[in-house]
């Protein structure tokens, strides 16, 4: 009881930070309307930028996060330019294989740039542990996985509040859900789709860098994994929907902990994509009732 | 050529029956009964958005209705999918177009051929007697039916870089290689010029004389007045009148929301015309 | 282009002779294993292309997922000659079977739901077989993989050298291109296009869509799964990270480069593919920078590929506006 329970809240805080991932690989697919494979490379330009600022500057986290999202927002643009912008109106493995390019073409100059190796990533976020006693049962709280979880809620709530508040969120939700529709209504369809991309890049950069902390490393080839994690999560969100996807990322870091805990670590994957495959047979469509983006 | 004795001229060929299709809260098609009996030319006619392509694409399985049946020859086929509901010898066109624009003119038809032909993986493979004789039939079929419609010497041509009209009349093409008792065309004669809007009305009626049924949605009201023997008036997604060109043409209601109040029909055919 | 095509249409025996005569003949000529090897290599990525380019290429469907039912072949074939003994040659169709089953199962769910699903499904579904074979330490080893695989044995011939992989490749590259090419030009075949091409107007023909992209799936997984039982004994070692979804994309990015939709696109892609990968081997990581930017490239200037049509659905917008002008005029 008390294993799991512990569990759980490991669960819930890399459910969160896969939440994080979820929401910025939503938003991208959203506005752009096509599937990407870049995320996790620029979930590790994120990382990197941060360990970077980390060596420079010492443990700056608030900085760090500043630079993490400024680097995947510029990686963004980059993506933008080369994978979208171009074929919108293309049949969609054109800028599917783009991003399998962009992907491919980061994770080596990152190899190459960055080295090969594995680098630590410590000591970012006291290591400190609060203890509650729920009655009998004792439960360990990281001071690391507060901090995580209030960052992700509060990012979560300040992109709520720019996707419902301000004009460049309503725009970004218009281009989301009907490209032709918002480019009647005026908007610079191709322009939002540009921000809304970087703005997802940029908050897969600062999921990037919660990864590290949590991970205690950072290695230029941590991407492919994780993005298939956020892919996996956004996709029973129903793709697109914001609110789902978090939620799906979240239920994906539970269930994996939990799996876990009645079995091997090897079999975390298993669980996470065992979830998927049953939800998509039971509800294709993810949680979302509508059926997602019409691709 | 296709066997119409087997069909029993007292039932009707398509029928509904209280057919509706809301969309949230739209009432795209409302409680429409309509009858067609086999050998009719069948008009169906009504201002934009009146909900006749709603009705086609429900008699065809593209949509499921609401509420209400559809009967092909006496057989409900409601809430069947469009694949079953073709291979009951219902063909169809579309208003939009939907041609396998990058395939020719004769690969297009020869699709049409599908449903007529059970050519499966082995057979491909092993070329047994039957590939073989589908094929034949498939290749003989599609150049009959192209001949037939004017389009044989065009026939390896890329069906997307034909002219308009020309694209229409290879969907009907296709669609009869379906080899169907009754064929419903939307809109066929849209973008075509007056000339070869005659031909494609001589075309229909020579369908008609061989046996096929025709259902046909047309805006051009000569067309709909002069070919057709039985016509249904829509307007916001409801039945306002059905019967012959004569009875249309005199109908107040239709007068009033087809045509606007103070034309009759007569005339609107002349100005038209 | 052109002029060779002619030729190919007039003196079609002479070029199948020729061709016949010169694949008997290589692995004679050429000495070296290693560049047999390549060959060997080339020749089953052109299949696996071969076997994927049915699905993206003639049914227009974009799956992701090939790397996993080349996966359940290469570990059908392992699991079972090494642990049960079985014969290679029994093995063989029995794990483009197996695969064609996965395929079935991986397809039913998204039937009904537009073409993105299908790829998202694919690739979770190629990363969950993946992740069974790194698990399930019982059958496929786990982790370690599966090592020394027993070599075919033909008429008590052992088939170990490259020299006989040339030949089984060979064979199943042949049989391959033969019966597809076959089934395309059947009914089989035209449906599939009609799929892809439009699949309103194909339902609407009376074209079983759902069933005929079920097909279409399990045919392209069945061959993806016998070239994976030929693939396991050639490396003689499969462990679960040769079929990542990278496996998957390089397929992909073969038959895109290749060209979709043409039978000789993915046997082009995977020569490209290979040779580069391959013989750039000492600048390391440069490679797949080469690689990756002569995909983007691709997609920039030619996204039919080589081999591909311009005037085809897989082309892009940007051709086929292109395309409608010119036919215009020509009208």
């Amino acid at each position: 009881m008390e294993y799991f329970l512990n569990q759980l809240v490991n669960g819930l805080c890399q459910g969160a930070i896969y939440a994080l991932m979820a929401i910025g690989y939503s938003v991208i697919v959203g506005v752009v309307g096509m599937v990407t494979f870049t995320y996790g490379e620029i979930m590790m330009i994120g990382a990197f930028s941060a360990y970077y600022i980390f060596q420079a500057f010492g443990n700056n986290l608030p900085l760090a996060i500043l630079a993490a999202f400024t680097g995947s927002f510029v990686i963004g643009i980059i993506v933008y330019k080369l994978c979208y912008e171009k074929f919108f109106n293309a049949p969609r493995h054109i800028s599917l294989l783009c991003t399998i390019g962009i992907s491919m073409l980061i994770k080596n100059l990152a190899q190459i740039v960055f080295g090969p190796e594995t680098k630590p990533v410590l000591d970012i976020i006291e290591n400190r542990t609060f203890t509650i006693m729920l009655g009998s049962v004792r439960l360990d709280i990281k001071l690391l996985q507060i901090v995580v979880i209030l960052l992700v809620i509060v990012l979560a709530g300040t992109l709520t509040l720019f996707f419902n508040k301000t004009k460049w969120g309503i725009a970004l939700r218009a281009v989301s859900q009907n490209k032709d529709a918002a480019y009647l209504m005026g908007i610079n369809v191709k322009r939002t789709a540009l921000i809304g991309n970087c703005i997802g890049s940029g908050l897969g950069g600062v999921a990037g860098i919660l990864l590290s902390i949590y991970y205690y490393s950072v290695s230029a080839t941590m991407g492919g994994a994780y993005s298939m994690k956020a892919f996996a999560a956004s996709v029973l969100g129903g793709l697109v929907d914001i609110r789902f996807s978090a939620l799906g990322g979240l239920c994906i870091g539970i269930i994996e902990n939990l799996g876990i805990a009645v079995s091997a670590a090897t079999f975390r994957d298993v669980f996470a994509f065992g979830f998927l495959i049953l939800v998509l047979l039971i509800r294709p469509q993810g949680f979302v009732s509508k059926k997602g983006v019409r691709v | 050529m296709i066997d119409f004795s087997q069909i029993d001229t007292n039932v009707p060929m398509l029928e509904s029956k209280g057919l509706c299709k809301y969309f949230g809260g739209l009432k795209a098609v409302d409680n429409v009964d309509m009858k067609i009996m086999p050998g009719d030319i069948f008009g169906i006619i009504g201002p934009n958005g009146a909900g006749k392509t709603t009705f086609f694409n429900m008699c065809t399985g593209m949509y499921t209705p609401t509420k209400g049946n559809v009967y092909l020859m006496g057989e409900d086929v409601t809430g069947l999918s469009a694949e079953r509901v073709a291979r009951k010898k219902m063909a169809r066109t579309f208003q939009n177009l939907q041609l396998f624009k990058f395939m020719s003119v004769l690969d297009n038809v020869k699709i049409g051929c599908h449903i007529g032909t059970k050519t499966n993986m082995v057979d491909s493979i092993f070329h047994t007697k039957r590939y073989k004789q589908d094929e034949e039939y498939v290749v003989h079929k599609s150049e009959e039916i192209l001949r037939a419609i004017g389009l044989y010497e065009y026939r390896d041509t890329m069906a997307g870089n034909l002219a308009y009209g020309m694209q229409r009349k290879v969907e009907i093409a296709r669609a009869l290689a379906l080899e169907p008792y009754i064929l419903l065309l939307d809109e066929p004669a849209a973008g075509m010029n007056p000339q070869e809007k005659e031909e494609l009305m001589e075309f229909i009626k020579m369908l008609n004389d061989g046996g096929y049924t025709i259902a046909v949605i047309e805006h051009d009201m000569k067309f709909v007045m002069n070919s057709c023997n039985r016509i249904l008036v829509l307007n916001f997604g409801q039945k306002i009148c059905e019967g012959t060109p004569d009875q249309v043409k005199s109908d107040k209601q239709v007068h009033e929301a087809y045509f606007g109040k103070g034309i009759i029909a007569g005339e609107a055919v002349k100005v038209h015309g | 282009m052109e002029k060779a095509k002619d030729f190919y249409e007039k003196h079609k025996l002479i070029v199948y002779l020729i061709l016949f005569a010169v694949s008997l003949v290589v692995p004679f000529v050429i000495e070296q294993a290693l560049i047999l090897r390549y060959i060997c290599t080339i020749m089953m990525y052109a299949t696996l292309a071969g076997s994927l380019n049915v699905i993206n290429g003639y049914s227009g469907q974009t799956c992701l997922g090939q790397a996993g039912f080349f996966c359940i072949g290469a570990y059908t074939c392992a699991a079972l000659t090494k642990n049960f003994g079985v014969s290679f040659w029994i093995v063989l169709p029995l794990a483009g079977i197996l695969a064609a089953l996965v395929g079935l199962l991986v397809s039913l769910p998204t039937l009904k739901l537009s073409g993105i699903y299908l790829s998202i499904v694919t690739l979770g579904a190629s990363e969950i077989i993946r992740i069974i074979a790194q698990t399930w330490t019982p059958v496929t080893g786990g982790a370690l993989g599966i090592k020394q695989i027993p070599y075919p044995n033909l008429f008590g011939l052992e088939l170990f050298r490259p020299k006989y992989y040339y030949f089984i490749f060979l064979i199943i590259g042949v049989l391959f291109l033969f019966i597809t090419s076959r089934v395309l030009r059947s009914r089989v075949g035209r449906a599939w296009m009609a799929i892809r091409e439009d699949q309103v107007a194909a339902k609407s023909l009376g074209v079983e869509t759902s069933r005929c992209k079920c097909t279409n799936f399990m045919y392209g997984a069945f061959w993806a799964g016998i070239i994976g039982a030929a693939y396991a004994p050639f490396v003689n070692y499969i462990e679960s990270s040769q079929f990542t979804t990278d496996t998957g994309f390089n397929v992909l990015a073969m038959v895109v480069i290749g060209g979709q939709g043409t039978l000789l696109g993915p046997i082009i892609g995977s020569a490209i593919v290979t040779i580069l990968t391959e013989t750039l081997r000492f600048l390391e990581n440069w490679r797949y920078v080469i690689y990756a930017i002569i995909i983007i490239l691709m997609m920039w200037v030619r996204p039919q590929g080589l081999l591909g049509a311009s005037d085809s659905i897989l082309a892009g917008g940007k051709i086929r506006r292109k395309e409608k002008e010119q036919g215009g005029k020509k009208a």
